[in-house]
């Protein structure tokens, strides 16, 4: 047991250790109110993470999510300017990013282009798309029920807290026990033998994709309705963080090993780095370099627990 | 096959542009396409024989950014001659790819992953040194004449090098018995351990290779931009990606080819140039990019799905063949170019000043920045006024490299006024010097170059008046004493600096009881600078003030303010009136400082035009502006006036 | 319940099966055998789904299958086992079980509970000791092999096809494998089975079908038929004829290897000599550690413990480069994997070990390189298009020859080859039993490693069997038998004692 969720563990020792330092160095931290804004915070990039786990899991990998969840935030302030309600909004924004999705899955499992090529030039072509669309220009003036869905502000966070939650409940659940998920599981372990079993994993590649547009579109939504205008250039490096956090949570790249509760704390981890160092009142210049360390060593971590069963 | 397919593309790029775009067909913007592809070409050469061995090397543009800082520190800090610079910069470079292939070889971790981490960490570590702040520039003329000079009148250095660069890059790749392993580690690691190749130390040498093309490429960039700073190179490992996967290397590894990437570059750069003569917004050129990659690869594939499993072993193209057609096109090209440039030239200078309405080129420091979209609204208020044609192109996202590129082209085209807004005043001035000397009057705003690269600058305010007008309203906000943090863009932002710079001072000076708590980016980011904001309120909770001074920053701070019921703080800083008037009227932020930047873009079109008719010349006192009245001219400078405060009072006035 | 009629199926060119008919009745055991490369794994590969015809029919359970797929074939009640099991490395074996066994539909949850318990019966019924929350990659492969039994006996398969399930079963697992097969008969499975191990075939089959070279020869009831004349059916001559083995002056012991052992490898204590023009045939079952010596002896895996010598010199070979520098040669087993390079083309493959030779100041001489390429398939007689062409163009035998080509272009001193012969059609087989002896006439020092006992008997001078890691006997030409030697691999410590 300790041996097979040994990345996984070892993710959560490195946060724990964090945790510590953190308590003897800047208290403050624990109080609820920074915890949960710093859930709140962090919640759309758990989705989008939850999004990449699924991906990764079947051996893909999938950089167009920033492009994505750009286009899903604009699409929804329109409609939500056009009149439509924030949840009528939201569900267009998350279309927006299933069909985004879905042409990554159809060039990817179709064609049978690597993934990489594919959600590489998705990610040029429609980041760039969007901003000859809208020139740079945000989308204001929204009505006010817009921000927080019309909840208020508690209604609102409660709202993003307890989807999250939800959504991270579903899949941790699914992925243990939903045959949908252990498909993945399979079709990323070996394409091959997934054939032979009788599951066709062009198809499961597909709905992968277009899983993960539906995620980038939810995380979208639940980032967006925390304000009230809509700014065009969103969840730039939305990609690159979601990826980090989902190989610190000790998934293989290669596919067929992750765990949500891994990506949890992958996430939990990087999240909880950048206000740390404030906290610990370091500034701000070593942050991106104490990122790509800890990344660094989570690939360290890995490739010594392979020796170890190897 | 797939080379011929690309020189298919690239005929019709250049056959379309011929038509469309003005002056695309010529020696001069070959050179400066030679000239621009330098950085990206040489990283996509080195990453062409790592994509060949079925690895990627993600951290190549953060290299990049580290091996311009070091060189800088070296130079400036250290004393150490050029050459010193240049070679511990290339031995740091060769280390920095060595470190990848340590960790790719010895722990057998996957590329991606491992060089995802160094792109953070090598990033990370430029900006830890310079602590964003620090830049370098002031290299002496010799060195900078190897990124902006011409060899034999025509030839930028960048061109000789990435063609020796290439040369050598085919012999080691295609011709030599390393390269032969290369490829065959790429189709099959194993296979290759089994015919004795040595597949560590290969791939060892391809990411060291790699690190080294990236600072090579690094003081290429210095040289070129004049000034060191940590951003150096930030995107250019997915465009040297893009390159050498359009060029026909395979991302599984083991084909591909030098050739290949050159052309492969070749239609990319050439697409965004052609684009920009054509005036064709910057956007299509990537979307085009992106719908390319994909019609590229998908062909490939789609021809696969569709053939038997027999593989044919037909129509093989050989290298020399491509070589030879290469040169064939060049010469032709350059030929027709030259016969064209007299007719061309001739047509443009001919053609009566009557008919011909002038063009008046802006450029922005980022085109999607909502600040100059609403300069942008100014401008063509202008220009229809006036009745000019108003191009406005620039770098989408901050990028001072792009801005030079912006200018080349439009030197290319052919325009009669340039106004820029300068990101790097080093970079920039060579060729706006070059822009003068081709006769095309040059003006700068909102951000100055040096003085002899341009003609007059509208000065909106002084770094200088902003700062010290920031400092006063933080000063009035706190009443004197307490203290207040700053959430700024990137931590490398030129303008920024220099406004904390000048803020700092003024506290220094006048206010000695107020404390600056904190300085933390927002990246331009409204989300990023929303939740830098919460971690402010959290750890400083004595913080009164926050003072943005980004435009997306102020509503992100605004917003964190509101959510954490805080009625005690005030948001203060730089931003438009559209975006911050909710949080205004609510009373969260105070006011708003900044000149009306309407206007702004406005004045600038104004004065292009006032300049272009002779109006505007050394020794006016003032100029008529339209609506604005007659505007001041103070030497060389055109004079908007001082900062604007938008308070709760005033906003509703302007809609920008 | 399987009837194949006149199924024709070619790979790249290369026929693998010819017109072949088959019949599966309820309750019956039917053998399969023939060569390697005979169209055995092809044909059950088309009952199965995993592979298309190109021409003939099949009738499952009296209904015409048109489309045949992966999937369909599972509905049909058709379980398999393959040579290579496969399974999800990264799974549980229980998991593994479950997505074989149960409907794949999406939305159905997972029964843990379950899933473990018919995991663990599973595994009871068949005699295996294996933790079934074991993730598979960590498992043995004999051990993969006994979940791939333990999937097909699930799976209540009306129909059941074991592809050399024995080949690397220890004893006692092969006689609960057999049991487990007649308790399948007895409930009115067909079972179709495939092996090397034709004195198997009289305790457990119950009629027996000949393939050779692609076609069906003959079936037949077991009992009707005598173990020799089934070799002759399979092999279609008779077994002298075949090995064109000389007498060669045999010289001085050019490798010599003194208690060589690798811990991790599974090897111990290997003493063997090897002289020049001498054939050493290297026998043993598959994971007896024959493979994992002839790496060590290649630097590809470190020796733990031990020493090699080279013309009598202590060597220590730390990489194949060194090996290489050396004198040795080695043509591995898995030709597409580790032998060539399919994507490469035949020039490029030839050179590979040798770019040196064909390259100035380290810039290849394309001219010297093809030159190379094309003088060896002159030699080796290589049937291509041209050097050009990609090496997965060419049949298997030719891409043997092609690996052959790199290796010899090495001029080595000691040629180790690794199933030298497997998965090659028969005329070609025997063109590489003439390359092999006349190395050896040109005094080389060969060892051969096989799994074909004629193979081994035929072509070499001494017979090394390994057993459990290392060598159990070393027989001389003269005193090797076919028994002999089997009972030597299965047995191999009882053997020595």
């Amino acid at each position: 047991m300790i041996q097979r969720y040994s990345r996984e563990i070892s993710t959560g020792v490195a946060l724990l250790g964090l945790l510590a330092v953190l308590l003897f160095a800047a208290p403050s931290f624990f109080r609820p109110a920074n915890l949960r804004e710093l859930l709140i915070g962090n919640a759309a990039l758990l989705i989008a993470a939850i999004g990449m786990t699924l991906v990764i899991l079947t051996g893909h990998i999938d950089i167009s999510i920033g492009s994505q969840f750009a286009i899903a935030s604009v699409v929804m302030g329109l409609l939500a300017k056009e009149g439509a309600s924030t949840a009528a909004a939201a569900a267009g924004g998350i279309a927006a990013a299933a069909v985004l999705g879905a042409m990554n899955g159809i060039l990817v499992a179709g064609l049978g282009i690597p993934s990489i090529v594919v959600t590489l030039a998705s990610m040029i072509a429609l980041r760039n798309a969007l901003r000859w669309a809208t020139e740079g220009k945000w989308v204001q003036d929204l009505p006010a029920t817009f921000q927080w869905a019309g909840l208020g502000q508690a209604g609102g966070e409660a709202l993003i807290l307890i989807l999250t939650g939800t959504v991270f409940a579903a899949f941790a659940w699914a992925s243990c026990n939903l045959q949908a998920i252990r498909l993945l599981y399979a079709t990323g372990s070996s394409p091959e033998a997934a054939r032979l079993a009788g599951i066709r994993p062009p198809r499961v590649f597909f709905f992968v994709f277009m899983g993960m547009g539906v995620l980038t579109g939810l995380a979208a939504a639940l980032n967006t309705i925390r304000f009230s205008e809509v700014q065009g250039n969103a969840g730039i490096g939305l990609e690159l963080q979601a990826i980090a956090a989902v190989v610190v949570g000790g998934a293989s790249i290669a596919g067929g090993r992750a765990t949500l509760p891994g990506t949890l704390l992958g996430v939990l981890l990087l999240a909880t780095i950048g206000p740390a160092l404030t906290f610990a009142g370091i500034n701000a210049f070593w942050e991106k370099a104490i990122q790509g360390s800890i990344i660094l060593a989570a690939v360290v971590m890995n490739a010594r627990g392979k020796s170890a069963h190897a | 096959m797939r080379e011929w397919r690309l020189l298919a593309l690239l005929a019709l790029e250049i056959a379309v542009f011929s038509f469309t775009a003005l002056n695309f067909f010529t020696v001069g913007n070959a050179a400066e396409v030679a000239r621009l592809s330098g950085e990206v070409g040489l990283l996509a050469l080195a990453q062409t024989c790592v994509i060949i061995t079925g690895g990627i090397d993600l951290s190549a543009g953060s290299m990049m950014g580290l091996c311009a800082i070091v060189f800088g520190v070296l130079w400036h800090d250290a004393g150490l001659s050029i050459g010193l610079s240049i070679l511990a910069t290339l031995g740091l470079g060769a280390l920095g790819g060595f470190f990848n292939a340590f960790l790719i070889t010895r722990l057998r971790a996957l590329p991606l992953i491992v060089t995802l981490g160094t792109l953070s960490l090598y990033r990370g570590m430029a900006e830890g040194i310079t602590e964003g702040v620090r830049n370098f520039s002031g290299f002496p003329q010799s060195f900078l004449s190897f990124g902006q000079g011409f060899w034999f009148g025509f030839l930028p250095p960048q061109a000789i090098l990435l063609g020796v660069a290439a040369v050598l890059f085919w012999l080691l790749l295609q011709r030599s018995v390393i390269g032969r392993g290369l490829s065959a580690i790429g189709y099959s690691p194993e296979g290759a351990r089994y015919a004795g190749i040595p597949v560590r130390a290969r791939l060892s040498l391809v990411y060291t290779l790699s690190g080294l093309t990236a600072s090579v490429a690094a003081i290429v960039y210095v040289a070129h931009l004049g000034q060191a700073k940590s951003d150096a190179g930030t995107g250019y490992e997915l465009m040297a990606i893009t390159a050498a996967v359009l060029g026909g290397t395979s991302i599984f590894g083991g084909s591909g080819s030098i050739a290949g990437t050159l052309l492969g570059l070749l239609s990319i750069v050439l697409l965004q140039n052609g684009l920009r003569l054509s005036d064709k917004p910057a956007e299509l050129a990537g979307v085009l990019t992106g719908v390319l990659l994909i019609a590229a690869i998908g062909m490939g594939q789609f021809s696969k799905l569709f053939k038997d499993e027999r593989i044919t072993d037909g129509i093989e193209m050989k290298n020399s063949q491509v070589a030879v057609l290469s040169t064939v096109i060049i010469a032709a090209a350059l030929l027709v170019a030259g016969s064209n440039w007299w007719m061309v030239r001739s047509l443009v200078r001919e053609s009566p000043r009557g008919t011909h309405k002038p063009v008046v080129a802006l450029m922005p420091k980022a085109k999607g920045d909502p600040y100059f979209v609403s300069c942008r609204q100014g401008a063509e208020e202008a220009a229809r006024e006036l009745g000019v044609d108003l191009l406005w192109d620039g770098p989408t996202d901050l990028d001072p490299a792009k801005q030079n590129e912006v200018v080349e082209g439009w030197i290319t085209r052919g325009v009669d006024t340039i106004a820029v807004s300068v990101e790097n005043s080093e970079g920039i001035s060579t060729v706006l010097r070059k822009a003068r000397a081709k006769g095309i009057k040059v003006l700068t705003w909102d951000a100055d170059a040096q003085a002899d690269a341009r003609d007059f600058f509208i000065n909106q305010a002084t770094q200088q008046g902003i700062g010290y007008a920031l400092a006063d309203e933080i000063a009035r906000l706190l009443h004197g004493q307490g203290s207040f943090a700053v959430v700024t863009a990137s931590l490398s932002a030129a303008n920024q600096n220099e406004w904390m710079k000048h803020i700092k001072a003024r506290l220094a000076d006048k206010y000695p009881k107020i404390k600056l708590a904190a300085i933390r980016p927002s990246d331009g980011d409204r989300d990023r600078a929303f939740s830098e904001t919460q971690t402010i309120l959290r750890v400083y909770p004595d913080v009164k003030v926050i003072a943005a001074i980004a435009a997306p920053a102020v509503p992100g701070a605004a917003e964190a303010v509101k959510q954490s019921g805080r009625s005690d703080v005030k948001v203060t800083g730089l931003s438009l009136p559209n975006m911050c008037k909710p949080y205004v009227h609510a009373g969260i932020i105070e006011s708003v400082v900044l000149w009306k930047t309407r206007d702004l873009g406005y004045l600038t079109v104004q004065a292009a035009k006032a300049m272009y008719d002779g109006v505007l010349r050394p020794g006016v006192t003032s100029i008529p502006a339209g609506r604005l009245g007659n505007v001041e001219v103070r030497g060389d400078n055109v004079m908007l006036g001082a900062p604007f405060f938008f308070t709760k009072q005033n906003i509703d006035q302007f809609d920008f | 319940m399987i009837r194949a009629n006149s199924i024709s199926k070619s790979y790249m060119g290369v026929c693998a099966l010819r017109d072949v008919s088959f019949e599966l009745r309820p309750g019956e055991v039917h053998a399969l055998v023939g060569e390697n490369g005979a169209g055995k794994s092809t044909l059950i590969k088309i009952f199965t789904g995993a592979t298309s015809m190109d021409s003939g029919s099949i009738e499952i359970e009296g209904r015409r299958i048109e489309q045949n797929s992966p999937a369909k074939a599972k509905g049909l009640g058709i379980a398999a086992i393959y040579q290579h099991p496969a399974l999800f490395p990264d799974l549980s074996v229980s998991e593994n079980l479950a997505l074989r066994l149960d409907d794949l539909s999406p939305w159905r949850t997972v029964n843990w509970t379950e899933h473990r318990k018919r995991a663990v019966s599973l595994l009871a019924q068949i005699g295996a000791q294996i933790d079934p929350d074991a993730e598979v990659h960590s498992l043995s492969m004999p051990e993969q092999q006994l979940v791939e039994i333990a999937c097909a006996v699930g799976a209540e398969a009306k129909i059941v096809i074991m592809d050399e399930p024995t080949a690397s079963l220890p004893a006692r697992e092969t006689e609960a494998l057999f049991r487990t097969i007649g308790s399948l008969r007895s409930r009115g499975v067909g079972v179709i089975y495939i092996s090397h191990r034709l004195e198997e075939l009289p305790r457990i089959a119950d009629r027996v079908t000949v393939l050779r070279d692609g076609c069906s020869i003959k079936t037949k009831l077991i009992s009707e038929i005598d173990h020799s004349s089934l070799i002759r059916m399979m092999v279609g001559r008779d077994l002298t004829s075949i090995f064109p083995k000389r007498d060669i002056p045999i010289g001085n012991i050019v490798l010599e290897t003194r208690r060589l052992g690798c811990q991790e490898a599974g090897i111990h204590d290997v003493n063997l000599t090897v002289r020049a023009g001498e054939i050493v045939g290297l026998a043993g079952l598959v994971g007896s550690g024959r493979t994992e010596l002839a790496k060590i002896l290649f630097g590809l895996t470190p020796a733990g413990h031990g020493e090699i010598l080279l013309n009598g010199t202590p060597r220590e070979i730390r990489s194949p480069q060194e090996a290489i520098r050396l004198g040795i040669a080695y043509v591995p087993e898995d030709r597409p994997r580790h032998g060539v390079i399919p994507a490469m083309s035949v020039a490029q493959n030839t050179s590979l070990a040798t770019l040196q030779a064909v390259s100035r100041a380290g810039l290849l001489d394309y001219r010297l390189e093809n030159n190379l390429a094309a003088s060896f398939a002159a030699k080796l007689g290589t049937r291509l298009s041209s050097v050009f062409a990609p090496v997965s163009s060419l049949s298997g035998g030719n891409q043997q020859k092609v690996a052959l080509s790199r290796w010899l272009a090495t001029n080595p001193k000691i040629l180790i080859l690794d199933e030298p012969t497997q998965g090659i059609d028969v005329g070609a087989k025997a063109e590489v039993h003439r390359l092999i002896v006349n190395l050896a006439a040109k005094g080389m020092a060969i060892l051969m490693i096989s799994s074909e006992l004629p193979e081994i008997l035929g072509m070499s001078d001494r017979v090394a069997v390994m057993s459990s890691g290392t060598i159990a006997a070393i027989l001389d030409r003269r005193d090797a038998t076919q028994d002999g030697i089997l009972s030597l691999c299965l047995h191999g410590n009882v053997a020595r004692a």
